[in-house]
């Protein structure tokens, strides 16, 4: 099979994903036996009024077709947060950039840094360097997020007062932009390395064992053989390579980091997404729940769509393919 | 083959270390619930009581003791675990298998299948399942294990495959053997040390994934667990009661995790002829 022809069949799987997630996201509150308004109002902190309760029975109750749900994911019409009342786009795209900022961020500093690390590892291996890095790093793979960020916040913020504990920015105060910027990344330091420590050992792992699997190349030895600096052959001839298999799991550690995500943000009362489910989850706030999951699967799956085709233009085998 | 190794991972101090972890765990899953005097769920104690003879851990912000709490916290994780690791196994090698053996449109059908599932992120239905429902966890770990098998049946349909065109098997075809008995009599067998990694490694993602849904409040509140443990113990952090609360939670679920990672790398590393060349 072709390359091309695989990535056609990758970018199909994924929207297959998606359409199943749509579907299960409408069908399930249906499959649900009972009045749907009353068991989740129930045992809830949210009491309904009794216009309200009318309302929300008639908005759940009409009986739309898949079409027409679709229709309205499609056209960015989520429905309305029961707990906060207000819009499930506008909160959701209100906690957005806070995500991006964190995990994003966390994601592209524990892969580049994983990255880098592996390549020395597996240029140095067998030595002492080497052996260490591959300890520690498969000890730290056994810690989760949440073990990373109580040891961090115990040490940083509760003994030494580096930082805070949480939040994502000073409430209230009024400062100029830049002093703005600096309180933000103050904020930010905890649980950004708390998700980086915790995803950067698979990162390592993985670069380092794809990186061992280039070296035993005959095209690096070629490339000794030529007599070219170690620096070239290590980066542009091995790692280059090496790059390949990481890169496609890049998408899929996104998808993996996710519960990581909402625990950390929850953990330290970020104002993004994975906060704001939470809190959803706690209210038995369904629309909301409903629109972060669709919304953070859909962005996973873009962005393991739009890698299929970075893969294409990265892999040097492919490029001058017909 | 198996015996050696059997041989390989004895010495192998990963494995050794991994196992020895677990098993502690395992024994505390086991044996704990009847050591220790509480019932976890009896909330009769003074709250916030410091350690004593009575309390050994103290008592939490409900008035439980913690000693009780945690004991049957790792008995649920563990227990979660366990579930999930043999069922994804118990799927992913039925669909390994056929599909190998029906290497045409079914093989590929099967493994379309495999690929959107890992493109879905898991945790993203077992919420939507979570909030909706409030199942048992044991629903949960069923959903998790319907959506976690494909990467151990990628594997197990790829040694599969290599093993379909070795001689012994192309025999047993020849000698009229169906399907079902190839498969049970060669393929299962000759497969099998895969199953031990897929096993291990998905029992530790599904103890992983236990305790964000606790930490999240997502199983039945009646059911202890630790990700639910350390959720309360962080709200009172500043009460002076993380060593005794918050750090044993922690210790518990970091040593399960580690023990199964230790003996999944290991696993791998002794199974894997491809890989016996990285680790020098």
């Amino acid at each position: 099979m072709g390359r091309k022809a695989k990535t056609l069949g990758n970018v199909v799987n994924f929207l297959v994903a998606f359409s199943l997630l749509v579907y299960l996201s409408y069908a399930l509150p249906r499959l649900m036996p009972g009045d749907f308004v009353t068991a989740m109002f129930a045992s809830s902190h949210v009491t309904l009024s009794a216009q309200q309760e009318a309302e929300a029975k008639a908005y759940f109750q009409r009986e739309e077709g898949f079409g027409l749900y679709l229709l309205r994911i499609v056209r960015f019409d989520w429905g309305w947060s029961y707990a906060l009342f207000q819009p499930v786009l506008s909160l959701i795209l209100q906690a957005l950039p806070w995500t991006l900022v964190l995990a994003g961020g966390a994601h592209v500093l524990a892969s580049v840094c994983g990255f880098v690390m592996g390549v020395e590892a597996a240029w140095r291996r067998g030595s002492r360097v080497d052996r260490a890095l591959v300890g520690a790093m498969t000890m730290l793979e056994g810690v989760q997020e949440m073990a990373v960020g109580v040891a961090l916040v115990a040490i940083f913020a509760l003994h030494l007062h580096w930082f805070p504990t949480g939040g994502a920015e000073t409430p209230y105060a009024e400062v100029s932009l830049e002093a703005r910027l600096v309180d933000m990344a103050h904020h930010l330091v905890l649980p950004m390395a708390t998700l980086v420590i915790s995803y950067l050992p698979g990162n390592f792992l993985l670069a380092r064992n794809s990186m061992v699997m280039v070296l035993g190349k005959e095209f690096i030895l070629t490339a000794r053989a030529k007599g070219l600096p170690e620096k070239r052959v290590r980066y542009a001839h091995a790692a280059r390579n090496a790059l390949l298999p990481v890169l496609t799991r890049f998408g899929l550690r996104l998808a993996f980091m996710v519960t990581g995500v909402v625990v950390v943000e929850t953990m330290f009362s970020y104002p993004g997404l994975g906060t704001l489910l939470f809190n959803a989850i706690r209210s038995r706030d369904l629309p909301l729940v409903q629109g972060v999951v669709l919304f953070s699967s859909a962005v996973v799956l873009v962005v393991n769509v739009a890698l299929e085709f970075v893969y294409t233009r990265v892999d040097p085998r492919t490029r001058h393919a017909p | 083959m198996h015996r050696k190794v059997t041989a390989t991972l004895k010495g192998d101090k990963w494995f050794i270390t991994g196992a020895a972890m677990g098993g502690l765990m395992a024994l505390i899953a086991l044996v704990g619930p009847y050591l220790v005097p509480y019932n976890p769920q009896e909330m009769s104690f003074q709250p916030f009581a410091r350690p004593s003879w009575e309390h050994p851990l103290g008592v939490n912000d409900g008035g439980q003791d913690i000693l009780s709490e945690l004991v049957h916290g790792v008995r649920n994780s563990l227990s979660f675990g366990a579930m999930v690791g043999g069922l994804a196994l118990i799927l992913a090698v039925g669909v390994g298998l056929v599909a190998s053996w029906y290497d045409g449109v079914v093989g590929k059908l099967l493994m379309s299948c495999a690929d959107i599932f890992m493109a879905i992120p898991s945790v993203m239905i077992l919420i939507l399942v979570a909030a909706l429902f409030q199942p048992s966890a044991t629903v949960l770990a069923l959903v998790l294990a319907g959506l976690s098998w494909p990467t151990t049946a990628k594997a197990v349909r790829a040694q599969a495959l290599v093993l379909r065109d070795a001689l012994h098997v192309r025999a047993a075809v020849q000698m009229g053997g169906s399907a079902w008995y190839i498969m049970t009599r060669h393929l299962v067998p000759e497969t099998f040390p895969l199953y031990l990694v897929g096993f291990v490694a998905k029992a530790r993602m599904a103890v992983f994934t236990e305790a964000s849904l606790g930490f999240l409040g997502l199983f039945d509140p009646e059911r202890k667990s630790l990700g639910e443990m350390i959720h309360y113990a962080l709200r009172y952090y500043y009460m002076d009661t993380w060593w005794n609360w918050l750090f044993p939670a922690v210790l518990c679920l970091s040593v399960s995790i580690m023990a199964a990672g230790f003996m999944a790398i290991s696993l791998e590393r002794v199974l894997d002829p491809r890989l016996r060349s990285l680790w020098g």
